[in-house]
């Protein structure tokens, strides 16, 4: 759905990172550099941002109605 | 006990301590991991909420964002006059109105009002949901301190590690016959270690890091290793410890508390161990 806030492992933020993730990416900067900028050193991290499926925005089409 | 600390930034740390035993080092090490208070979001009242996701998930994302905290103008819930009721000296509230009214809305961390500007949410970009044209966001939260054993989102520390600080002595006589190649990058006795930490220089072999050495002994085991030339070893009774925090605290402080919390619980274990004496003695 969203980013997770923190990485499962060891509870480092990773949720401000979701959008400057996304942003390097589209520019074509290798992984190595993309993690270096983003401060994430351990794999556990960095797994979560490579492995995060975002699909709030197709849940948002059917919002729920009170 | 010393303590030296080698790197510091605001999230980072590294630093030796000498003249303890490996029991007290693991110790320190796990009291800096879970029973360092730390600021998080155990409440949430929710008022309005029409967003695609439900109030739990939003509690539970509300919950693990890291608050900066505040320890010296905070007490643990259980540990306050209130008892655990919530005050203002163990208890902040946190209040977020947000509506989409045009179109549609994220919702960060920017926008979570907090009664105590010391205590805020770590960054300003941690995305809590989004919102489609029309709904409504209402809560009021409340955080307070708690200890990273009760749950992971009140842990201050991200990591902390310690090894043995290495000692390595190289023995020039021994290397003698060894044909150095006057080249460092193809050289076995340089490419064998993994961290990269000897190197020659002018026809010595030198240690170029210290620090970097993990201990694995291949340099000494080597095949072009001659025999004796390079000895790794862990210096007793010190340690080099890693710091990494969440962002709530500086490392700085998440030592000094661990180590406070230290003493303290070594005091009172003490203390009770004094007392069993004395009963036993007054039975006996």
């Amino acid at each position: 759905m969203l980013i997770p806030i923190r990485c499962f492992t060891c509870g480092t933020l990773v949720a401000d990172k979701w959008d400057e993730y996304l942003k390097l990416k589209e520019q074509d900067t290798p992984p190595e550099e993309i993690f270096k900028r983003l401060d994430l050193e351990r794999f556990c991290c960095r797994r979560m941002l490579i492995a995060h499926v975002d699909l709030i925005d197709d849940v948002l089409k059917f919002s729920r109605q009170q | 006990m010393k303590v030296n600390i080698l790197t510091r930034t605001d999230k980072r740390m590294s630093f030796v301590v000498d003249g303890i035993d490996v029991e007290t080092a693991n110790a320190l090490r796990r009291i800096m991991l879970t029973e360092v208070p730390a600021m998080a979001i155990h409440e949430v009242l929710f008022i309005e909420n029409s967003t695609p996701l439900y109030d739990e998930i939003i509690a539970h994302r509300l919950g693990l964002i890291p608050l900066t905290s505040d320890l010296d103008s905070y007490v643990l819930s259980e540990q306050c006059k209130c008892e655990g009721a919530g005050c203002e000296r163990c208890q902040v509230g946190i209040q977020c109105s947000v509506a989409a009214k045009d179109a549609n809305r994220n919702v960060y961390t920017s926008d979570l009002v907090s009664l105590d500007p010391k205590i805020r949410p770590v960054s300003d970009k941690i995305m809590i949901t989004k919102m489609s044209k029309g709904s409504k966001l209402l809560f009021e939260a409340y955080a307070r301190l708690g200890l990273g054993k009760d749950h992971a989102k009140y842990q201050a520390a991200t990591k902390a590690t310690y090894k043995y600080y290495p000692e390595i002595t190289i023995n020039q006589a021994a290397l003698k016959d060894y044909e150095y190649k006057g080249d460092n990058e193809n050289d076995p006795l340089v490419t064998m270690c993994p961290r990269n930490v000897l190197k020659w220089e002018k026809n010595e072999l030198v240690v170029t890091d210290l620090m970097r050495c993990n201990l694995c002994g291949t340099c000494m085991r080597g095949l072009e290793t001659p025999k004796g030339a390079v000895v790794v070893k862990a210096v007793p009774g010190k340690f080099i410890f890693f710091l990494e925090s969440s962002g709530s605290m500086p490392p700085d402080r998440i030592m000094r508390e661990g180590i406070k919390i230290f003493q303290e619980k070594v005091g009172r274990f003490g203390d009770l161990v004094k007392e069993l004496i004395e009963k036993q003695g007054r039975a006996g």
